[in-house]
């Protein structure tokens, strides 16, 4: 219980900085359903987390909270101390997310998608931003096409290379490697990379365990909307009580 | 001030990426002036041939074919978001929510204004009414009915947007509060034809620019809200 306490109080200089990314009791109702069923989390700044767990676990629920995509049914949501209910723009600006959806417009091209985005994260020197994300994840030939006429894979790429337009302290992605192909993966893995490398927290869900653990500090479980098993590095449960509850109760 | 000119910038972006893309799908915008345009002709039928009933019905049945246009406009500009995720994505930028709500609302006064650019001329032609000296006025009405129609427009294609049936939803939602706009506009309209012989056509015009007020001031505190899911 006191865990819980301690990011809701001022902090001063000497005490410990917040975590990157610390869920309290989080929980999201979808009609009589709960998607998300209490959450309590802490993932250390820099850290890559792999978020695991079957189909209807609560991942992309929760990466949709933590992105504001989503607001909570209870709970409460941090992203380094900041509340997401009370400061949602200023956690905007530092959380990317990569969702199922691409998030296009299918009318524009490539280039004028990117140009969109730079404008409204007011990234300086945007045209030169777009040309070197462009040629980051492989798609310069393709810049004045219409995404209408892309591939889900170069949809893929073109979002994810949207991530890339400015910095991030947390990136969220949800099934990252879905609908790409062999180089497609490879980039995704060279960004995870790069993410760790620089110090950014990156949450990844996906149901390809194997390949995100290799690239992960630590990994988080989750099954019908509860979090059943943290290991590694990087992440622990804040309500270590309420760890396997499910496991016993869900699989009774 | 420097906050003001970002939030106009973001409005601006939106708005020009929606135009970009209307643009770009010219075969809904066409639809949409012809669909506009076959509405006056068939009212044109149901009222018959007689010249003196069509030119007193003419400004009624002009803002009715602009109302139905603007109806077609809005939903399509916020279709453009429903695909593929675009909405939440665009929910997700760290920016004002009114400047959002702007952005939107000045995609919709363009097509709006389009629409009613394209459309009194049709009306003068079929109904066989002189614009001469009613031009200034009638840009002025057409003006401040556009920007009404656009301002309740986004805000209800905001509420209905991620509706199942939202096409159904808009016009049921969206109509019975213009019904204020549409008797302002077509009061102005006949007033701007006849020459304003009664002098009431600023009076109109100040009930629309009142009605556009509120509505735009309403839209922009609360779209912040309709993003949420």
């Amino acid at each position: 219980m006191p865990q819980t306490t301690i990011y809701a109080a001022p902090r001063t200089r000497e005490q410990t900085p917040p975590p990157a990314v610390a869920t309290h009791q989080l929980a999201r109702l979808f009609g009589r359903s709960a998607a998300l069923a209490g959450v309590s989390m802490r993932v250390a700044a820099g850290r890559t987390i792999a978020l695991l767990g079957p189909n209807g676990a609560g991942k992309t629920t929760l990466l949709r909270i933590l992105a504001t995509s989503l607001g909570p049914s209870f709970g409460r949501a941090e992203i380094e101390g900041i509340d997401l209910a009370s400061h949602p723009n200023v956690a905007r600006q530092r959380v990317a997310y990569l969702s199922h959806a691409t998030g296009l417009y299918d009318d524009l091209t490539a280039a004028e998608n990117l140009a969109f985005a730079a404008t409204l994260r007011s990234v300086p020197e945007p045209r030169a931003a777009v040309r070197s994300v462009l040629a980051e994840v492989g798609l310069t030939v393709d810049a004045d096409r219409r995404v209408r006429t892309f591939s889900a894979g170069m949809r893929r790429r073109l979002a994810l290379g949207r991530l890339l337009l400015t910095d991030w302290s947390v990136v969220l992605l949800d099934e990252p490697h879905a609908a790409l192909d062999a180089d497609g993966m490879a980039l995704v893995d060279r960004l995870l990379q790069r993410w760790h490398e620089a110090g950014v927290t990156v949450l990844v869900a996906s149901h390809q365990a194997e390949r995100v653990t290799r690239l992960a500090d630590g990994w988080a479980r989750l099954d019908a909307g509860l979090l059943i098993e943290t290991g590694g590095s990087g992440v622990e449960a804040d309500a270590p009580d309420l760890v396997g509850v499910p496991a016993k109760v869900g699989r009774a | 001030m420097t906050a003001l000119r970002a939030d106009a910038a973001v409005a601006w972006a939106i708005a020009r990426k929606d135009a970009r893309a209307e643009l770009r799908g010219r075969q809904a915008t066409v639809s949409t002036l012809f669909f506009a345009a076959l509405v006056l002709l068939l009212f044109g039928f149901a009222l018959g041939p007689d010249a003196r009933r069509l030119t007193e019905a003419a400004p009624g049945l002009l803002w009715l074919a602009i109302v139905f246009g603007s109806l077609l406009s809005v939903t399509r500009l916020h279709q453009l978001e429903v695909e593929d995720g675009a909405l939440e994505e665009l929910a997700r930028y760290p920016v004002e929510r009114y400047a959002i709500y702007l952005g939107k609302l000045l995609a919709g006064l363009a097509a709006v204004l389009v629409l009613g650019g394209v459309l009194l001329p049709v009306v003068a032609i079929l109904y066989g009414i002189s614009l001469d000296d009613a031009w200034p006025a009638l840009v002025l009405t057409v003006l401040l009915g556009a920007l009404g129609l656009a301002a309740v427009g986004t805000f209800y294609a905001g509420v209905t947007v991620r509706m199942a049936a939202r096409e159904v939803m808009l016009p049921l939602l969206m109509l019975p509060v213009v019904a204020p706009l549409l008797l302002a506009a077509v009061k102005a309209t006949t007033a701007a034809l006849a020459g304003n012989p009664l002098g009431d056509l600023g009076a109109w015009l100040q009930l629309l620019a009142a009605f556009d007020l509120v509505m735009i001031v309403t839209g922009a505190a609360t779209y912040g809200y309709l993003l949420e899911d």
